[in-house]
């Protein structure tokens, strides 16, 4: 009885501090100027989405909870269920994950386990399982932790290397035992008509996404990355058509703003790219601390944003023997996670990105705890380097304490680009 | 012309591929009836046993002037034989392997299999990374033997026998071209096992068991007899003069793997090699559904002359998969 009453009083108080916790991340990002119009939508569904503790969609149907991009979304739909993705960005649940995780975890994780510990009734009830890939180690350990709290788990096999070809068809074998799981655990069967169906739906979804993505990286971009991370983390719970229509909207305006020649910032603000640990609602600590202190983030390559939407599926023949494998590919051969080893092609990625939005520096996010990007930055740097490319790393949590020395840091860093640009002219 | 280009870009090479693959079938199998003659050194299976042909295999002459003892290759008639040769580089240097997958009949026969067997709901076979890497070299030993053996027929190796003029023609003997195509004309003739010699019962039993691999072989694995071909092996010798070119950059390419998946002759390389830019290999037929399956502006291009033809764009891609919906 005595805990029970406990664990009610914790949750009040999480979702009290989450709910401020939101209110003052969408406080900090609509007090920009000129914001777009149709940003509207999304800063609507944060507010309401977080004021009462909870993500969960509204939309009906069975809900899969997953714990990583690497789980192909368009298969649970297929099955007839609705994807969510539960990594949090919660400074509230990560406290109340520190009760019982190490304290030098991933506040990424430890966030995520917190808030499925102090909403474990209310989650368990609605989650028809949560899908955990063998991505990092943190994550994979979370697995075991997750099923001492009676949820369902699947566990989705992942090769920590994508090179060989055999990593790749273990990987196609792994996805289409996870297809018959889920239609299993869902009760309904993958029928080609659905998965295409999902497959389109993410296809309109990730092309939409690269207009956005395109529209912040023209010359004078017409969108900031505070707002394009609200929209790409939106993604992991709204409701794919309504974001959709949503985005379009967005587009719409953008595009009207782009023939007026309307700059969203000023058109000496140093251009940067953002890398590393995944910024997520609430916490947009670090992008909004660059944007603020004169920068302008014109891309990204976090899990979170661009690698979440970017890619693309294609397939060759209409049948589930060639769709599934299709599928499985889009989800590892162009990831670009530190998990893996060679990870070569991130570091190629950040450089045709910073080559084609004509960015000028790159600000490195790692969560302390997050030992694979903490470990990269090195060889990120290296690579920068080589290209003239200043790179600021920050090693950070979910915590507001650091706030004051982040942002000496992140404003000596944009001054310096500012420095160097007037240099060169 | 940007507007040219992006409707090109747009569009979808696999159903003009699939309009000019009948139009080059008919050409290459009947052109015979409107007396045309595009060549007689072709670089792809026009088969000479059809007698309505529209032109004519190089491989068949080539293994003739093969049969030549060295005195008259070394003499004057090796100018014919250089001539021929010639001819044959110049009509490959236009379009490349580009041949294979556009004009090629029994290619085209190897499609429309295909097409069959997805239309009755089949899945497609494929062969692991190994496998594929011993197979692919079968194409360079025939390529050998047919030059090998016919030179056996003119001139003694090492003091044996030379061979008799059974041998004269060995590809053809085994070729399903030789079978399948006048068949298309109304001949059955060549359908059939000769015991006219030893030789050539031998040779003909083998291209009627090779016949029937080939239909079966190219119902389940995508473009099964290309892996084999010789022609295809000579393709390669000449491919890099081509002016036709297939590109890759791979500073856009984020190794996604979706030209990979799309091949129907499987080469990896299309997804994984970074650093070359010519990408045409051996095995490639040009089909160029690599490019129209890669969602990178830029990172797959066919080009002509250095002319861009065919690029990828992330536009034409979106709007060829959101479109498709057969």
């Amino acid at each position: 009885m005595i805990e029970s009453e406990r664990r009610a009083r914790v949750k009040k108080s999480t979702s009290l501090h989450l709910a401020m916790e939101a209110a003052e991340t969408l406080r900090q990002i609509t007090e920009f100027p000129d914001n777009p119009e149709s940003m509207a939508y999304f800063y609507d569904l944060y507010q309401s989405r977080f004021k009462d503790g909870m993500i969960l969609p509204q939309n009906g149907g069975k809900l899969v909870g997953t714990m990583c991009l690497q789980v192909p979304d368009e298969l649970i739909v297929a099955a007839g269920a609705v994807p969510v993705r539960l990594c949090s960005g919660a400074y509230a649940f990560d406290q109340a994950g520190g009760d019982f995780m190490p304290a030098k975890s991933c506040p990424l994780v430890r966030a995520t386990m917190g808030m499925m510990q102090v909403n474990n009734d209310t989650l368990k009830e609605n989650l028809a399982t949560v899908v955990i890939p063998t991505t990092c180690d943190q994550k994979r350990s979370s697995a075991e932790m997750l099923k001492s709290m009676d949820y369902p788990v699947t566990v989705l096999e992942m090769p920590a290397t994508k090179e060989s070809e055999e990593a790749r068809t273990y990987w196609q074998e792994s996805v289409k035992q996870f297809a018959l799981s889920i239609q299993k655990i869902c009760g309904r069967k993958i029928t080609v008509k659905g998965l295409n169906a999902a497959v389109r739906s993410r296809l309109e979804a990730g092309q939409l996404y690269r207009s956005l993505q395109q529209l912040r990286g023209e010359a004078n971009p017409v969108i900031l990355g505070k707002d394009l991370w609200l929209v790409a983390n939106s993604y992991f719970f709204d409701d794919p058509d309504q974001w959709c229509r949503a985005v379009r909207k967005l587009i719409a305006e953008l595009e009207k703003r782009k023939s007026e020649n309307f700059s969203a910032i000023n058109l000496k603000a140093p251009r940067l790219l953002f890398t590393g640990s995944p910024p997520i609602f609430p916490n947009l600590k670090v992008p909004i601390l660059v944007e603020q202190s004169g920068g302008v983030v014109v891309a990204d390559e976090t899990c979170s944003s661009e690698r979440l939407l970017h890619d693309a599926v294609a397939f060759d023949e209409k049948n589930l023997n060639d769709m599934v494998p299709a599928i499985a590919d889009r989800y590892l051969k162009p990831c670009t996670c530190p998990c893996l080893t060679p990870n070569t092609d991130r570091a190629k990625k950040i450089l045709d990105l910073v080559r084609l939005n004509r960015v000028e520096g790159v600000v490195y996010q790692a969560f302390s705890g997050c030992l694979p990007y903490e470990m990269e930055q090195r060889v990120i740097g290296d690579m920068l380097s080589r290209e003239g490319i200043p790179m600021l790393f920050v090693e950070t949590d979910y915590s507001p304490e650091d706030q004051g020395q982040l942002s000496t840091r992140v404003e000596a860093f944009i001054e310096s680009i500012k420095v160097r640009k007037r240099k060169q002219q | 012309m940007n507007s040219v280009r992006r409707f090109l870009n747009n569009s979808d090479i696999n159903r003009f591929r699939f309009y000019f693959q009948l139009f080059a079938f008919a050409l290459l199998i009947y052109g015979g009836y409107l007396a045309i003659n595009i060549g007689d050194q072709l670089p792809t299976f026009a088969c000479v046993f059809n007698d309505k042909r529209g032109g004519s295999c190089y491989l068949l002459g080539f293994q003739h002037q093969m049969t030549f003892p060295y005195a008259r290759l070394f003499s004057g008639a090796g100018i014919g034989v250089l001539t021929g040769l010639f001819t044959f580089v110049i009509y490959f240097v236009f379009f490349n392997k580009a041949w294979c997958g556009f004009a090629c009949p029994l290619g085209a026969m190897q499609d429309w299999l295909t097409i069959l067997r997805r239309k009755m709901g089949i899945y497609y076979s494929t062969y692991t990374e190994p496998a594929f890497k011993g197979l692919s070299t079968i194409k360079y030993v025939l390529l050998a033997l047919l030059i090998l053996i016919p030179m056996g027929i003119g001139n003694s190796f090492f003091g044996l026998p030379t061979l008799n003029h059974d041998f004269a023609v060995p590809f053809c003997m085994i070729c399903p071209g030789r079978t399948l195509l006048p068949l298309f004309s109304g001949d059955f003739s060549q359908l059939a096992i000769d015991f006219s010699s030893k030789t050539k019962m031998v040779f003909s039993g083998l291209g009627m068991a090779i016949t029937g691999m080939f239909l079966a072989g190219a119902f389940v694995k995508k473009r099964f007899f290309c892996l084999f071909c010789p022609m295809s092996a000579l393709h390669y010798i000449f491919s890099r003069a081509s002016l036709l070119r297939l590109s890759k950059d791979g500073d856009k390419c984020t190794r996604c793997g979706n030209c990979y998946r799309v091949c129907d002759v499987g080469i990896r390389a299309i997804a994984d090699d970074l650093d070359h830019k010519n990408i045409v290999k051996d095995d490639c037929m040009m089909c160029l559904k690599c490019v129209s399956a890669c969602p990178e502006d830029g990172c797959l291009k066919a080009s002509f002359l250095g002319l861009p033809v065919y690029e990828s764009t992330a536009e034409g891609f979106f709007r060829r998969r959101l479109q498709k919906d057969d």
